[in-house]
């Protein structure tokens, strides 16, 4: 996995005339760390959690898996403030009980929705926030900086560029970070949006986490520049790339940009180099088994977040050998793990969103020609 | 404000479009225009002339070619409550915002169980008769009547185009907005406009009362429709003139209630034939009213073609006075 930083990469230092002398990560504390580690196993225990239920054929709809790609959601969204606004897509359900989780886990007012909330969703029930209207990643709250998305890719971008303007003119210093997969930037509305974007410079931050497929189809089929970030010099806005199996290097990242946008000075793109761990959807396992040459895949999965912080915070003396070993889902399929794989905090916060959901009931079925059209004029 | 042009003398739909645009930025300090060189120029057609020396540029936002982006943008405005005005520099170019403006803007409310709504208006001039040819003519509301969640409207006169604006502006729900280019600048009907006037989105307007049948229409046709009304009134025969202004919501109650007195219908519109609105309407008048009618419906459509550039044949392919006249004399004459 390509983990070097490339011309545009080093846009932060550019920038600033020197290198980061003071990195955000040093400025976090021992229990931001720990923190930090839980919300990685939680992420992760989200995920297995549901690959097993949707195998017991429990849930509709399609998982996408974000196995693998914890480190994206977990640094980008640890040091936002709650009054910012997010747009995650189909591989990014944690991302939407994730958003301000720092706020308390179950501190019912904080900027972001609940475990139980998100897991409604999943099962489909009325207490969901769009009422199971539209399904898994397709939820969105106004209220609390979450933009609902749609299937088509990229298409909330613009969308979240909107959402900027509305800060820029309020003289407000909020951000929003865009999620996307490295295949939706070769949509044409992409260009438009972070094109817009740049012009005004407004405070978006486009997280691209590129897993190296989108479906079936290869980045270098996708993609025609070394780096999804070099798409950026286009627009004159940093492109940077951090490595998205280490939660730190997407924190320190995410932050340059937040607080460069913050300040005014517009929208970054943040690559954050990955790889997906299983098909595209849960329904595509078995096929993309056959056209995912297994040696990359194997290469692909080698540095598990989990593994790769729980290293650093053992070599920072955060976190003692024994305690690291304590909990060890990393490299492990959802099937091959267990609850005893992952913290009691973990299993019992999931456990709770999960049975809000079960004991929900599902929307009568009179919503159905419900909410077509607002009635209040304004 | 600049200088109300309204409420003195006589306006053209242009002026009053402006003017309502204009009332509406002053009286909402949050509301946002964006679109195409309407903030510099002020408009292609002048549509926004002034409002950016009025209001800023931050309000009147010139935006790239990007419609997508634009609409896309827009949505994210209207999310955080602010009412937005997006003008297509033709509405054939809307085609460059479909996604956004059918998967997204049109279906938001519904997916979010009716917590997110965008108070939003996609304008912008339509219509053939002008000799703009394929991508500057067309009457392209029936991909938008068929994608839930989207209003549409299209008045035919300066006061009924003021009063919907300001209505579909007011509107918490995406509305599209034809702008009849043709009309933009036409004299004859030119109108003085009553202070407060305002018209609801929903409402239809009889143009014409007659007994023999009835006409509905809306755009440039209601104005065909009334000519071929008056030579038929030389025939004998009296046809009831339907304005719809709004497609949707429609006006049900009006054109039922005129089929009922005239058991007679004829619709005219100037989009293609195939899918389009003529024959919805044909379809809610067959569920509803079927044992009232005494002739088969009929419609004068644009015939199924894209709008060619050259007037013989523009006219061959829309609606004119002649093909209403001769449609009309034969429902009359079944």
């Amino acid at each position: 996995m390509k983990t070097e930083r490339s011309a545009t990469a080093s846009h932060a230092e550019k920038e600033s005339g020197e290198p980061h002398q003071t990195r955000p990560r040093d400025l976090l504390q021992n229990a931001d760390l720990l923190e930090l580690l839980d919300q990685l196993y939680l992420a992760r225990y989200f995920d297995v959690r549901l690959i097993k239920e949707k195998r017991r054929g429990r849930l509709r709809g399609t998982l996408y898996s974000s196995h693998n790609q914890e480190a994206i959601l977990v640094g980008t969204l640890f040091g936002l403030r709650p009054d910012d606004w997010i747009s995650p897509v189909h591989r990014d359900m944690p991302a939407f009980f994730l958003k301000d989780i720092r706020a308390g886990w179950d501190n019912p007012s904080r900027m972001g929705m609940s475990i139980g909330e998100v897991c409604a969703q999943v099962w489909g029930k009325a207490t969901a926030p769009g009422r199971a209207r539209d399904n898994w990643s397709h939820i969105g709250d106004s209220s609390k900086g979450i933009i609902c998305s749609t299937s088509m890719l990229a298409g909330t971008i613009p969308v979240a560029a909107g959402i900027a303007y509305d800060f820029k003119l309020r003289n407000q210093d909020s951000v929003v970070l865009t999620y996307n997969g490295e295949g939706s930037t070769a949509q044409g509305v992409f260009h438009e949006a972070i094109n817009f974007a740049a012009i005004h410079k407004l405070p978006v931050i486009t997280i691209v986490e590129n897993n190296q497929w989108a479906y079936g189809t290869p980045v270098e089929l996708e993609c025609p520049t070394k780096d999804v970030a070099d798409r950026a010099k286009g627009y004159d806005i940093p492109g940077l790339i951090a490595d998205g199996q280490d939660v730190l290097d997407v924190y320190d990242n995410t932050m340059w940009a937040v607080e460069r946008a913050r300040a005014g000075k517009g929208p970054s793109i943040i690559e954050c180099k990955t790889f997906r761990a299983y098909g595209h959807g849960d329904h595509d396992d078995d096929r993309a088994a056959k056209y995912r040459p297994e040696d990359e895949v194997g290469e692909g999965r080698r540095r598990d977040p989990l593994a790769v912080f729980k290293q650093e915070l053992v070599k920072r003396g955060v976190l003692s050998q024994d305690d690291a070993s304590k909990y060890s889902p990393e490299f492990k399929n959802a099937a091959e793990t267990t609850d005893e794989d992952f913290p009691a905090r973990v299993v019992e916060y999931m456990k709770q969103g999960v049975e809000f959901a079960i004991s929900s009931p599902l929307p009568d079925a009179s919503e159905g020609t419900m909410w077509v059209f607002a009635e209040e004029n304004r | 404000m600049t200088a109300s042009a309204t409420q003195s003398q006589p306006v053209n739909m242009l002026t009053a479009i402006r003017q309502a645009i204009d009332e509406e930025m002053e009286r909402n300090p949050e509301m946002v225009c964006i679109g195409e060189d309407i903030g510099l120029l002020g408009g292609a057609f002048g549509a926004t002339e002034g409002l950016q020396d009025e209001y800023g540029s931050m309000r009147v936002l010139d935006a790239p070619i990007s419609e997508a982006g634009i609409v896309g943008a827009a949505i994210g405005l209207a999310m955080r409550g602010r009412p937005v005005m997006v003008e297509m520099q033709f509405i054939d170019f809307i085609s460059c915002g479909f996604d956004q403006i059918v998967n997204n803007a049109a279906t938001m409310f519904y997916r979010t169980g009716g917590k997110v709504n965008l108070p939003m208006v996609i304008r912008g001039p339509s219509g053939g008769y002008g000799g703009g040819g394929p991508y500057h003519s067309q009457q392209n509301e029936a991909w938008f009547l068929h994608s839930p969640g989207l209003k549409v409207v299209c008045p035919s006169t300066p006061s009924d185009a003021y009063g919907l604006m300001k209505a579909a502006i007011r509107d918490p729900n995406p509305v599209i907005f034809y702008e009849v280019k043709e009309l933009y600048r036409k004299r004859e009907i030119e109108e003085i406009i009553p202070e407060g006037h305002t018209v609801p989105l929903g409402k239809a307007s009889v143009r014409r009362e007659g007994s023999d049948c009835t006409i509905i229409t809306y755009g440039n046709p209601v104005y065909f429709c009334l000519e071929a009304a008056e030579r038929l009134a030389s025939e004998n025969v009296q046809a009831e003139v339907i304005d719809l202004r709004s497609l949707l919501p429609l006006d049900e109650e009006a054109v039922i209630g005129s089929i009922k007195k005239t058991n007679r219908v004829l619709v005219v519109n100037e989009a293609s034939r195939t899918c389009g609105f003529a024959g919805e309407l044909i379809a809610r008048v067959c569920e509803t009213a079927f044992e009232h009618l005494d002739a088969p419906p009929m419609r004068v459509t644009r015939e199924d073609t894209p709008v060619p550039w050259v007037k013989p044949l523009e006219l061959s392919v829309l609606p004119t006075t002649d093909k209403i006249y001769d449609a009309a004399l034969r429902l009359v004459r079944y």
